[in-house]
């Protein structure tokens, strides 16, 4: 029951998706030259979304077995199961979050080196000498492919404020 | 002509630079593909950010190298661990861990390495000689042929993800849309930019690429904590020496199993969207099915390794066969390497061989040279894996979304690049949570341009629709796509014995002659008749057998 309830939630949430981005698409302006209007392409491709939606949505009402592909979770039920269970791809997603937001002050490398760094005690543990491995593998790793595109391949990295200086 | 573009292609590649390079790439690649949960493409994509500075020729000679290390790498962790490297080296598990495990690991090794080197070569050969003749086909589509090509390319892709057909199909008209983001090429009109300026420029599809499949692949090998906290092997001495000249000699004795592995894994690649996860299972089954003794399968025996990986390493030169023809990636990681030529201002199609004929053909060689270096790198690259396994996923996983952040960065010196990935990474893991396969949309991506600027073209050629259906290769692909499209159905309603399944492949022969017909042409014409005269005898076949499947036809 839970697996016909979350496909028919997707289908219909492909539904909405779609009837926003048809509905700014009448803002994209039409030039007077060429035949295929900007809209067109886009729209069409909205339209067989909708169309793909419709029978995703019948097949989940109908509680097709071709819609039942999800596999057996093994998670606990509630709100905290599913944070429990998901944990790990959450800290990645918030970290990565931070990563971006925190970039144009530390600059790439000591950023990054921050990023693996907490990524790997929040994924790893902070138990034992993990901090201090976790350190040096992160500004090695880090260290190597920020040398690399800065030197070897002349990439203007983000220097951030700090570096920014030097 | 040939011999100029090889001496040509040789003249940029025959350097100790290019040499370095592809040795880089090959032994990087052999690492990613025995590490079980990183993917040959995501090895492929990963290296995109660092061969963005190079000249094309060196940047995709690099590609290709870890295209094919990735390929052989998966038999490392296969046959040593149990546990297949990549999807494309599922079936070598099957006799190669326990060949291994009856104390010949070197010997089964060997056979994988060497089989690998076979399909390889093989495919190479068919590459060069295909590629150019596919090409000259090529020539006469027309912009209505090219969009039906591209739309049956995501047809394709998409029914390979079998009973989830829908999912794939609305995966890949995603991948479209995600290309109508930003200012159009052919008008330069913005769309669906809602006012940012990031937007506007439309999405990087090198970051696109990196977040659906790199970013969302490492967060699913890090989702199980426990897991993501054990390495690969607990193992602490795994000391192996692959044994050549025996694994040599058991092959030559197979010769017919590589042939016609390497066949299969050629033909699998030039079809868009079938992989070397399709390959390598369709190969052994084949080797058992054509054995004298199909119960050894399964026990530890030489054909049950060669087979898988003649065919998982010949499937890149028929993908690549496609894309350097038409244009058109065959599968994922051609899709990228499709990404790699137009990061590189290269515009695969028809006509790519013939206008660059250097870079044409330095990818051709660059897959021979990657092949040799492979049996060399390969001894040298198992023990850096056996240290390799010692190290925990998510230290792995850690380091390379850090990897991931610069790489993505390097593109084009964009933060908003960041953002695309990281919103595609979590785009591509809730999809692969959810069931929608990731291959049609990552297609729909790399294609959509070329689908919108064809129809753009047809359209501003004559505003009729009717040339799509009356022109020979539009109408081809437009058949071939909708009985591709209704080949899941085909296949859950056979099972069945539905009546209508009885029709379907004489239908289809029936309806693909008649393009055939329109082009015109002798063998084109006697193609025709040949699969006229096929259907007809099917047809004769069901109606003898009471309009039933005979008992033979039903067996899976």
């Amino acid at each position: 029951m839970e697996r016909f309830n979350r496909d028919s939630v997707i289908a219909i949430a492909l539904l909405l998706f779609c009837g926003v981005l048809f509905w700014s698409s009448f803002d994209i302006r039409t030039p007077n030259y060429g035949v295929l209007s900007p809209a067109t392409w886009p729209r069409v491709v909205i339209g067989v979304i909708i169309f793909l939606s419709l029978i995703y949505l019948a097949q989940s009402l109908r509680g097709d077995p071709e819609t039942e592909t999800l596999e057996k979770s093994d998670r606990e039920p509630g709100f905290r199961g599913w944070i429990k269970y998901w944990r790990n791809p959450l800290w990645c997603f918030a970290l990565f979050f931070a990563y971006l937001s925190l970039l144009p002050v530390l600059g790439m490398l000591i950023d990054g080196i921050l990023f693996v760094y907490v990524l790997m005690g929040v994924l790893g543990g902070w138990d034992g000498k993990k901090p201090l491995v976790h350190g040096f593998i992160a500004v090695i790793a880090i260290g190597s492919m920020w040398s690399l595109f800065t030197f070897g391949l002349d990439v203007m990295l983000p220097p951030g404020m700090f570096m920014g200086h030097f | 002509m040939v011999i100029d573009n090889v001496l040509g292609a040789l003249d940029v590649l025959a350097n100790g630079h290019a040499f370095l390079l592809m040795a880089v790439g090959v032994a990087a690649g052999l690492i990613a593909g025995a590490i079980p949960g990183f993917t040959i493409a995501m090895a492929v994509v990963l290296t995109l950010p660092f061969t963005f500075n190079m000249p094309p020729h060196l940047g995709l000679a690099t590609m290709v190298s870890v295209l094919v290390g990735g390929l052989s790498g998966g038999l490392m962790a296969g046959i040593l661990t149990g546990i297949p490297g990549t999807p494309s080296s599922v079936a070598t598990t099957f006799d190669g861990f326990p060949m291994a495990r009856n104390g010949e690991p070197g010997l089964a090794l060997g056979i994988g390495v060497w089989s690998s080197f076979c399909g390889g070569i093989i495919s190479a050969v068919l590459l060069m000689t295909m590629a150019p003749q596919l090409a000259q086909i090529g020539l006469e589509f027309n912009p209505w042929g090219y969009f039906m090509l591209v739309i049956f390319a995501l047809t394709i892709t998409a029914s390979l993800a079998g009973k989830n057909m829908v999912k794939g199909l609305i995966a890949g008209a995603l991948g479209l849309l995600v290309r109508t983001v930003g200012e159009d090429e052919a008008a330069g009109m913005a769309r669906f930019d809602f006012g940012s300026d990031g937007l506007l420029g439309g999405f990087d599809f090198i970051a696109v690429l990196i977040g659906l499949f790199a970013f969302s692949q490492l967060l699913n090998d890090v989702r199980d904590p426990e897991k993501a906290k054990k390495s690969l092997t607990q193992q602490s001495n795994m000391q192996v020496r692959i044994e050549h000249r025996r694994a040599i000699a058991e092959i030559l004795k197979r010769w017919q199993i590589v042939i016609r592995s390497s066949l299969i894994g050629v033909f699998t690649g030039i079809l868009p969207g079938a992989g070397g996860s399709i390959a390598n299972i369709l190969a052994y089954d084949q080797a058992k099915k054509a054995s004298k003794y199909p119960e050894k399968f399964g026990t530890g025996i030489p054909d049950g390794i060669i087979a898988p990986e003649s065919s998982n390493n010949a499937v890149e030169g028929g993908a690549l066969i496609i894309l350097m023809a038409l244009g058109i990636p065959g599968d994922v990681t051609a899709a990228i390497m499709l990404g790699a030529l137009l990061m590189h201002d290269v515009v695969p199609g028809p006509t790519f061989i013939t206008d660059e004929p250097v870079l044409a053909y330095s990818i051709f060689i660059s897959f021979f040279i990657a092949t040799f270096m492979m049996i060399g790198l390969q001894s040298i690259m198992l023990k850096v894996f056996v240290r390799v396994t010692k190290v925990p996923m998510y230290v792995l996983a850690s380091i390379i979304l850090g990897f991931c952040g610069i790489g993505v960065f390097a593109l084009q010196n964009v933060t908003f690049d960041l953002w695309t990935l990281l919103w595609f990474g979590i785009l591509g893991f809730t999809m692969r949570h959810f069931g929608f396969p990731l291959a049609p949309m990552i297609l729909g991506v790399v294609l959509g341009n070329i689908a919108e600027l064809n129809l753009a073209r047809a359209l501003a050629i004559n505003s009729d629709l009717t040339p799509f259906f009356t022109r020979p290769w539009s109408l081809f692909f437009m058949i071939v796509a909708g009985f591709s499209a209704l080949f899941p159905l085909f296949q859950g309603h056979r099972v069945k014995e539905k009546f209508w399944t009885l029709f379907y492949l004489p239908a289809a022969c029936f309806a693909v002659s008649l393009p055939l017909f329109m082009m015109g042409g002798i063998p084109r014409t006697v193609l025709a008749m040949v699969l006229i005269a096929y259907g007809a005898y099917q047809l004769w076949r069901r109606r003898q057998n009471g309009w039933r499947f005979e008992a033979k036809e039903n067996t899976p």
